[in-house]
């Protein structure tokens, strides 16, 4: 065998085994939380859309700002609110903006006259929080106008970019491996057959 | 023999749901990433004369998942419906039917017999992230309405149990090869400790 083959297979293999160990955690994580998702109608499903509401309300220094952003920001500092950032449809005198993270989520409605603020409080309980981290993106294609503005969501969806990256490397990594291991290909090609023709008719929606 | 039926095992289950891997890998980075401009490549549909159930003022959930499929049936229209519900103040029935390649919203004239239809195509990458989402968490009395929905489900559970599966059997894979066990432990820690402090940064 040439060395450069050699040096392929061996190193192909290497990174199957080490990003299946460095992933191990988020697939367990992605695969629990996917079978929630999938199953809205399990009772652990059922137990993690449980939530506990409460109401504040306060007043507060004029919002600094030029931007609806920049203003929901420094109402957020003022409150000691954390979280990605949504507006709904604004209100003349007033600013209306949401908070969202796993733990927890807020309402904020700003009078902007008045200099008052109500705060709707949703807390998650520890199901709801494990389950929204699959989808925990802050963003949503639907949603052009939508942004990521909190640094922690950054950094998730960097791992989970990564975690993509990972699966695709060893998934073609793990064609390779299969293909040096056996010397006879056909079962191989039946499963791999059956199953992209499977998820092909998905995707074209042949149907 | 054990570790060859293993691996035999861990081989061709992996080789069997690869294409599913990659799907739900490959659209992450458009549900992470791709912004969809709204009203784009939308078509419409104009139908007239179509027969409407009497009781559609009234139904809901998985009754009024079948009043739309009625009405879906004559306008030759099939998928899940994401959504039907009447708006008593316009005496409409709106439907969202969603498959893969399509998303159609479906608004019903009671009181005249008329309904239009809009239409948009997906993109490939779309239709991906479709099936990633698909059922999902939302509406979850009237989801899997639909045939295909529902086998759909299946095979997306079939890849979560497969995935678990080549986990643990790859932990055994690994641990049998000694020569790998020190870097492997190495990965498995970084990995864990990455976990460990994304999830902690997340939930508090």
């Amino acid at each position: 065998m040439p060395s450069f083959t050699r040096t392929l297979e061996q190193w192909n293999r290497k990174a199957h085994f080490y990003l299946g160990l460095y992933f191990l955690f988020f697939l367990w994580l992605f695969s629990l939380t996917g079978l929630m998702l999938n199953h809205g109608t399990w009772p652990i499903s059922l137990a993690a859309n449980g939530r506990v509401e409460s109401r504040s309300e306060r007043s507060i220094a004029p919002p600094a700002g030029g931007t609806p952003l920049e203003q929901a920001q420094d109402v957020m500092r003022q409150l000691n609110l954390v979280g990605e950032i949504d507006f709904p449809r604004q209100q003349t005198g007033w600013l209306l903006f949401s908070t969202s993270r796993p733990a927890d989520s807020n309402q904020v409605r700003v009078n902007l006259e008045q200099h008052l603020v109500t705060v709707q409080h949703f807390d998650n309980g520890h199901l709801a929080r494990f389950r929204i981290l699959h989808t925990f993106s802050g963003s949503r294609y639907t949603q052009p106008e939508s942004e990521r503005d909190w640094s922690v969501t950054t950094i998730w969806v960097f791992a989970m970019d990564a975690l993509a990256v990972g699966l695709i490397v060893m998934v073609l990594g793990s064609y390779y491996m299969w293909w040096r291991l056996k010397q006879d290909h056909r079962l191989g090609l039946l499963v791999l057959g059956a199953g992209a023709l499977t998820c092909g008719w998905f995707v074209a929606g042949l149907f | 023999m054990f570790y060859r039926w293993t691996r035999d095992i861990h081989l061709y289950g992996g080789l069997f749901i690869s294409p599913f891997l990659l799907l739900f890998a490959v659209s992450v980075f458009f549900l992470n990433h791709v912004k969809l401009v709204p009203g784009t490549e939308t078509t419409r549909e104009m139908f007239e004369g179509i027969s409407i159930p009497e009781s559609i003022s009234q139904v809901q959930g998985a009754a009024a998942v079948t009043a739309a499929r009625d009405i879906l049936r004559q306008i030759d229209l099939d998928g899940e419906v994401g959504s039907a519900r009447f708006a008593r103040q316009n005496n409409r029935f709106l439907i969202q039917v969603l498959k893969p390649g399509l998303e159609a919203s479906v608004d019903v004239e009671v009181g005249a017999g008329k309904v239009t239809v809009s239409k948009r195509r997906m993109g490939l990458t779309e239709r991906l992230a479709y099936l990633h989402k698909m059922p999902g968490p939302h509406n979850v009395d009237i989801r899997g309405n639909w045939l295909p929905t529902m086998v759909w489900r299946l095979f997306a559970d079939v890849t979560v149990y497969l995935v678990l599966f080549l986990t643990f059997s790859g932990l055994y894979l690994w641990w049998v090869l000694r020569t790998e066990r020190r870097i492997g432990l190495v990965m498995l820690s970084l990995g864990l400790v990455t976990f460990i402090g994304c999830v902690h940064a997340l939930l508090h």
